[in-house]
């Protein structure tokens, strides 16, 4: 296993992986505490059901029957449960295992358990099995460095601890090496980290996809710039689609699949972004201490003067459609978010007109809401004393402002074969008004959308495989639900029933490899049913099928479409009709998260989605071109001939003129998102799936916080419980050969011959001599399979051995050091005897009269050898003294000859210069002689 | 966005029908009620020179100031082990007859108590070998070289089983660690057994 070593990155390891040993159980499974072991084996604790902490820790006293006695670790208190109640605690060495599919005792509370041990020592993802399980941190944790992306490059699952990164590469690789299309699922509830996971696949990708630096200089400019932009489309997004609410300060109003794709070499050649069910009410409508789309906050807050007067924008308390007014997010500056979305929008290649027109409908949207109406006193007519606002809008959206006042207050609708003038009421002003503002924000939305992807689109290149990220909102329980409700839940029923599926193929295939025979079940099936209710278009229709069908008849109503609901499916056995009074849940659908109660007030008008088409046909034509094209689909809306002027049942009844519409005329917004969710669907199913189930761990906010019923109810949502529960039907453990003999030989002394013998061989005599039930086991061709609980045995078994073990070495070191300490006190009580036996001996002899006269006598005796004594000490003296003067001698003449020495040596000295001198002068001699003869010749 | 699941999901215990049984049940960390220890039922088996033997050793550990030949409950371990015996504190406890743990520096035992005890203790064959020991042990042996960290093995004895006080842990581990703090089990065991 490697693991990079060295400074920072180590320290930023230690955010990732569970402390000393290497991340894996299987090779950090002898680091365990060994306290913690004994408490384990001798207590044998168990999970039991508590208030407070979702499961708190006991220990089993006695067990009668089905009733089990046990006492609680933190308050010692007894307490008899049921069996069921009691779940079984794995043994130590599965603390913090990285994937819940390893542990023994797959139960809630072991689930629960470690994920929570994992979040407090900030260990924020764990696998279980296929999924990838994440909880929100709520704080900046140093894992997303481009350090830590490098770390995760070219590694597999299961050499690194559980990260994003890992899953991204994970999908990278895999798209790269089989040709295979990718997809990314993120689920989970809003504030569970969905976003922020699915930004930072993108950012892995676009890191890991674009450095290859191979590619000529001019290509790599462009990628570049593709990369820039798909970074910068969250933002973009996320300003026009997020809001705060109170879960979460920054939540995805909006589902989307966000599909990068690639091209052969890995580079990223283009990406696309779908979007589903953008919640438009929060347009117009906010509930307490929630904002709408943050766009319209960063716009009235950083817009520049100029700006302001040309959008004709006020304050946000000016505006009915800001329901709170302005409400700040903590740690958000709104103009400083603007000048962002505005620097993303010019970087994904926005023209600053397109920039401005969509700034000016965002001011509209907000204008529609301030147009208000009043009743008129005789009759139900409504008017519009003060038109300023109307005057506003009309002239941000380019429409005439008089005719913009008739088609609301007055519009022409198609009655039999003649269009009649038909005057509104308040209400249905009002109505009509809130649609219209709602449509153009969700047009506005669609509009950016496309822009972003005709930005991300590169016809140039070819794509050759995508990776797909979908990020959606998970399954949503209220305690009342309506039909976004369905909508969601009916997206994740689809979804896990995909998951299902993959887990099917997966186990099928490892089994196979592994060559085990083992029929699997595929529980993707399971989910068919449900899906059907929801789905099916006849035989008999379904839920979105027969409020199709209620929406064009004559006087039908949200009860009449319940009625026929009930008529039709009344006999499903996931379908239960509700018995409570009006007022309360219409009917159930039994979810695979569970039962799922759901109101269906306004669904007729909901699926149908009408819209004051005088006013679209106005905008259709209007003169800003912008707002032309927003409004250029104007064909395919429920207009209001289908929407009566109804006198009895509120602000919209439907087909009360008794009109007949044809079918397919346009289409409905079950439809229509039934038809979008099938062709996501079809497109995953061609994709190799990952999945990453996002955890929301409090509804605080806070760092650090678990909460563990709020978790244990998402586990269950989310598929967690019901993954587990799948792979408890197979051999969920799987132990390589190696391993098992390494940890377990122990409890087959003999078994295994000394000499060399191959993992599987020696694992089949492990086994044989386990005497393990043949059901209990399978052997693979590496591993060893187990089913769930079995491990927990063989790992109790061990302990129990190994702490009979250390009893015995215990007694015997006690005996060694018993005896050490005896043999020591023996030798004391001998030695206590011997000086016992001489103390008394003496005390007899003390007195015997012939022992006082030697005592007496004894030192006389000594006097009579003094002579002797001195006379051989002066023998000796003289010895030396002889031996002195001798030494002293010597030494004399020594230093004698020495002197003597010296001074021949220095007349020696004298000597030779003397004899050297006595050389010159006769040379001096021999020459002047010559001279003297020299000079005598010449004269 | 509350998720409030009104049931716990149905299904959930509706399927694992086809489930496996589960592993049978663990085992009792102790077998089941073993029969109290009853000294009438025991047959002393020693001859008079070992019973004099035995009787030298107990005045040992006699610290009653008359010398009235009684021991307390406390010592009986030790007087058995000086004795050549290997008792867990559990089969000392058990011969004894469970008392209290108060009752142990109180209540005092005799010689002729003692012999039957001592007898039963010598009689249980389960006593742990060489391999044994050496076996157990390397399962703390993390890098599979015939050494456990000194540390690590102080730890085990300290918090496993019948723990030892640090005291004993630290007598019976003198001058066993090499230089890096390991200790070589094998010759740490038979260390242990020849005394």
């Amino acid at each position: 296993m490697s693991r990079p070593t060295g400074g920072s990155v180590n320290d930023i390891a230690r955010f990732l992986s569970s402390g000393g040993g290497p991340g894996s159980p299987t090779s950090s499974s002898s680091v365990f505490s060994a306290a913690s072991q004994a408490d384990w084996a001798a207590k044998r604790l168990v999970w039991v059901p508590s208030e407070k902490h979702g499961f708190e820790s006991a220990s089993i006293r006695e067990e009668r029957g089905d009733e089990v006695d046990v006492v609680l670790t933190d308050c010692q208190v007894k307490v008899t449960l049921s069996r069921e109640e009691v779940q079984r605690m794995n043994p130590p060495r599965f603390s913090k295992v990285e994937d819940m599919a390893d542990l023994t005792c797959l139960n809630e509370a072991s689930v629960l358990h470690n994920l929570r041990e994992r979040y407090y020592s900030g260990l924020i993802y764990t696998y279980s099995g296929l999924f990838c399980v994440v909880v929100n941190p709520y704080k900046n944790l140093p894992i997303y460095t481009e350090s830590i992306v490098e770390m995760y490059r070219g590694k597999k699952r299961h050499e690194m601890p559980p990260h994003i990164y890992a899953i991204s590469e994970a999908a990278y690789r895999s798209m790269l090496q089989d040709r295979e299309d990718q997809s990314i699922l993120c689920t989970g509830e809003s504030g569970a980290g969905k976003t922020e996971n699915t930004k930072k696949v993108i950012q892995y990708l676009a890191h890991v996809a674009s450095s290859h630096k191979s590619g000529s200089l001019g290509r790599n400019k462009e990628a570049g710039e593709l990369e820039r932009q798909l970074l910068q489309a969250n933002p973009i997004l996320e300003a026009f689609g997020n809001a705060k609410t109170v879960k979460n300060d920054n939540s995805s109003r909006f589902g989307k699949f966000i599909r990068i794709n690639f091209d052969v070499a890995g580079y990223i050649v283009g990406a696309n972004i779908e979007t589903y069910l953008l919640e438009k009410s929060r347009a117009i409508r906010q509930a307490k201490d929630e904002r709408t789309f943050h766009i319209f906050y960063q716009l009235l807050c950083g817009a520049t003067e100029e700006t302001r007067a040309d959008l004709l924008l006020g304050n946000a308390d000016q505006y009915r459609f800001l329901t709170g007014g302005s409400i700040p997010v903590p740690g958000q500056s709104d103009s400083e978010n603007f000048t962002q979305t505005m620097d993303s929008m010019a970087i994904m290649g926005f023209t600053a007109e397109e920039s401005l027109s969509m700034l000016k409908v965002i001011s509209a949207v907000l204008q529609f809401g301030n147009i208000s109406f009043t009743k008129e006193k005789n009759h139900d007519q409504a008017s519009m004393p003060d038109n300023t606002a109307a005057q506003k809008l009309c002239h941000l959206l380019g429409i005439n402002v008089l005719e913009f006042t008739r088609a609301i207050l007055t519009p022409r609708i198609k009655v039999g074969r003649e269009y009649v003038q038909k005057a509104q009421t308040k209400e249905q002003a009002d109505f009509a008004i809130e649609a219209l503002a709602k449509a153009t924000y969700e047009r506005l939305f669609r509009w950016l959308v496309h822009r972003i992807n005709r930005a991300l689109d590169r016809r140039q290149r070819q794509g050759a495989s995508f990776i797909g990220i979908l990020d959606i909102a998970g399954f949503e329980i209220f305690q009342l639900n309506s039909f976004e409700q369905l909508c969601i839940n009916y997206t994740n029923e689809k979804l896990q029933q995909l998951f299902n599926h993959t887990m099917f193929i997966l186990e099928q295939e490892e089994y196979q490899r592994e060559g085990i025979d083992w029929n699997f079940i595929d529980f993707g099936l399971d989910l068919q049913p449900c899906i059907d209710l929801i789905e099916r278009p006849t035989h008999p229709p379904g839920v979105l099928a027969l409020l199709d069908e209620e929406c064009w008849f004559p006087r039908a109503t949200d009860r009449t479409f319940v009625e026929k609901l009930s008529a039709e499916q009344g006999n499903h056995p996931k379908f239960f009709k509700s018995k409570q009074p009006r007022g309360e849940a219409d009917f159930s659908i039994i979810h695979y998260a569970g039962k799922v109660d759901y109101k269906a007030n306004d669904w007729l008008v909901k699926n149908m989605d009408p819209l004051n088409d005088n006013v679209a046909s106005l905008l259709h034509q209007s003169s800003d071109h912008f707002v032309s094209e927003l409004w250029k689909e104007v064909d395919r809306i429920v207009g209001l001939d289908q929407v009566s002027s109804g006198e009895s049942s509120g602000p919209v009844a439907f087909g009360a003129a008794g009109l007949k519409t044809k079918k397919g005329m346009f289409r409905t917004v079950g439809q229509l998102y039934k038809e979008s969710l099938t062709k996501l669907m079809a497109t995953l199913r061609n994709t190799n799936p990952n999945f990453l189930r996002c955890i929301i761990p409090n509804h605080e906010k806070r760092a650090g916080k678990l909460a563990p019923h709020l978790v244990l109810d998402q586990l269950r949502c989310n598929g967690v419980l019901e993954g587990i529960r799948i792979c408890r039907q197979g051999f969920p453990n799987r132990i390589p050969f190696q391993e098992f003999r390494q940890r377990y030989e122990i409890l087959t002394p003999n078994a295994i011959p000394r000499t060399f013998m191959d993992g599987k061989q020696a694992s089949e005599l492990m086994i044989s001599a386990l005497e393990l039930d043949h059901n209990l086991f399978r052997v693979g061709q590496s591993k060893v399979f187990f089913r769930a609980g079995v491990l927990a045995h063989l790992e109790e078994e061990r302990d129990l051995k190994i702490t009979d073990t250390i009893i015995r070495f215990q007694s015997a070191a006690r005996g060694f050091l018993a005896r050490k300490a005896f043999f020591k006190k023996q030798q004391q009580l001998s030695a206590l005897r011997v000086m016992q036996r001489n103390c008394h001996a003496y005390l007899k002899l003390r007195n015997w009269q012939w022992w006082r006269l030697f005592t007496k006598v004894k030192p006389l005796l000594q006097v009579t050898r003094q002579d002797e004594e001195i006379q051989v000490r002066e023998a000796e003296l003289q010895k030396a003294k002889d031996k002195l003067t001798r030494l002293i001698l010597k030494l004399f003449l020594d230093l004698k000859t020495r002197a003597l020495e010296e001074e021949k040596n220095g007349l020696m000295e004298k000597l030779e210069e003397d004899e050297e001198r006595a050389k010159e002068m006769s040379r001096q001699i021999q020459t002047l002689s010559q001279q003297v003869k020299q000079k005598s010749r010449r004269d | 966005m509350q998720i409030k699941p009104k049931k716990p999901e149905p299904k959930k215990e509706a399927a694992p029908a086809a489930k496996p049984a589960p592993p049978p049940p663990q085992p009792e960390p102790e077998p089941p009620k073993e029969p109290d220890f009853d000294p009438k039922s025991i047959t002393l088996e020693y001859s008079a020179d070992q019973i004099e033997e035995f009787k030298e050793a107990f005045t040992l550990f006699d610290r009653t100031p008359t010398g009235e030949m009684k021991i307390t409950y406390a010592q009986c371990g030790d007087m058995m082990r000086a004795l050549g015996q290997n008792p867990t504190n559990a089969e000392v406890m058990k011969v004894l007859g469970k008392p209290r743990p108060e009752e142990m520096n109180t209540k005092m035992l005799d010689f002729e108590t003692f012999l039957p005890m001592l007898q039963h203790i010598s009689r249980s064959k389960n006593q742990g070998n060489f391999e044994d020991f050496v076996e157990g042990l390397r399962v703390f042996d993390k890098e599979g070289n015939g050494t456990i960290m000194g540390a690590e093995l102080r730890h085990v004895l300290a918090t496993l089983g019948e723990r030892m006080t640090e005291d004993e842990v630290d007598r019976l581990m003198a001058g066993q660690e090499d230089a890096n703090g390991c200790i070589n089990y094998t010759s740490f065991v038979k260390h242990i057994l020849s005394g």
